[in-house]
C-alpha cells in the first residue's frame, strides 16, 4: 500500500501522547478522532520543514555555510506567528 | 506521602523525556530530508532548537483543540478543529484542508476495500455452509 508523502513524519501515536500529556479537560481526554491525527502530524511535520527551510533561506541570504541557531532565531518570529 | 509524590513527579519527568526524545528523532529525520534536498547543513543546536520548539507548540495546539471542541460541544477533537488551529495564515490553511480531504479520501477507500473483503469472505462461507447442508441431509 503506497503511504502518501513518502518520508519522514510523527507516528500517529506520537502525537496522541504529545498532545494528551496537555489535555486538562477530564472529558476531552479521551478523545481525538483517527483523522484529526493524521491531520496533527501533517500539521507537525509542516512547522518543523518550515522553521527548517526558512532557516536555510536566511543562512543563504547571509552567506552562511550552514544553519546555526542565530539563523533560526531571525525567521522564529514570523513563524510563529504564521502558526 | 512525599516520596510517592516525589516518585510520581519523576516518572513524568522521565516520560517527557521520552516524549521529547522521540519528537527529537522525528526533528532530525526531517531536517535531514531538507538538508538534502537544499544542500544546506543543519547545526545540532539548531536541531535541539526546533525540537524544543515544536514539543513547546504542541501544548499551544492541545489547548487549543480541547478548547475548540468544547465550544462546539463535543468532546471529541475532530478534523475540524485540526483545521482551525492552521487559520492564521493562508497557504497553510489550504494546506492542511486539502490534506485533510486526502486523508478522508484514502480512509474512505480503504474502508471499503475492506468491506467488499469481508463480503467476499462471508458469501464463501455462506456458500460453503449451504453445500454442507445439503450434504448431511442426504
Amino acid at each position: 500500500m503506497e503511504r502518501a508523502g513518502a518520508g519522514a513524519g510523527f507516528r500517529k501515536e506520537l502525537v496522541s501522547r504529545l498532545l494528551h500529556v496537555h489535555f486538562k479537560d477530564d472529558k476531552t481526554k479521551g478523545a481525538v478522532s483517527g483523522d484529526a491525527l493524521q491531520l496533527m502530524a501533517e500539521l507537525l511535520k509542516i512547522f518543523v520543514v518550515e522553521a527548517a527551510v526558512r532557516g536555510v533561506r536566511q543562512a543563504q541570504a547571509e552567506d552562511a555555510i550552514l544553519v546555526d541557531v542565530d539563523q533560526l532565531e531571525k525567521v522564529l518570529p514570523q513563524l510563529l506567528l504564521d502558526f | 506521602m512525599e516520596e510517592e509524590a516525589e516518585a510520581e513527579e519523576q516518572q513524568r519527568f522521565s516520560y517527557q523525556q521520552r516524549l521529547k526524545a522521540a519528537v527529537h528523532y522525528t526533528v532530525g529525520c526531517l531536517c535531514e530530508e531538507v538538508a538534502l534536498d537544499k544542500e544546506m547543513q543543519f547545526s545540532k543546536q539548531t536541531i535541539a532548537a526546533i525540537s524544543e520548539l515544536t514539543f513547546r507548540q504542541c501544548e499551544n495546539f492541545a489547548k487549543d483543540l480541547e478548547m475548540f471542541a468544547r465550544h462546539a460541544r463535543r468532546t471529541t477533537i475532530n478534523t475540524e478543529d485540526v483545521k482551525l488551529l492552521a487559520r492564521r495564515s493562508n497557504s497553510l490553511l489550504k494546506y492542511i484542508t486539502d490534506k485533510s480531504e486526502e486523508i478522508a479520501q484514502t480512509n474512505l477507500e480503504r474502508k471499503a476495500r475492506k468491506k467488499k473483503k469481508s463480503e467476499n469472505g462471508n458469501h464463501n462461507s455462506r456458500e460453503l455452509a449451504e453445500a454442507g447442508v445439503v450434504e448431511s441431509e442426504k
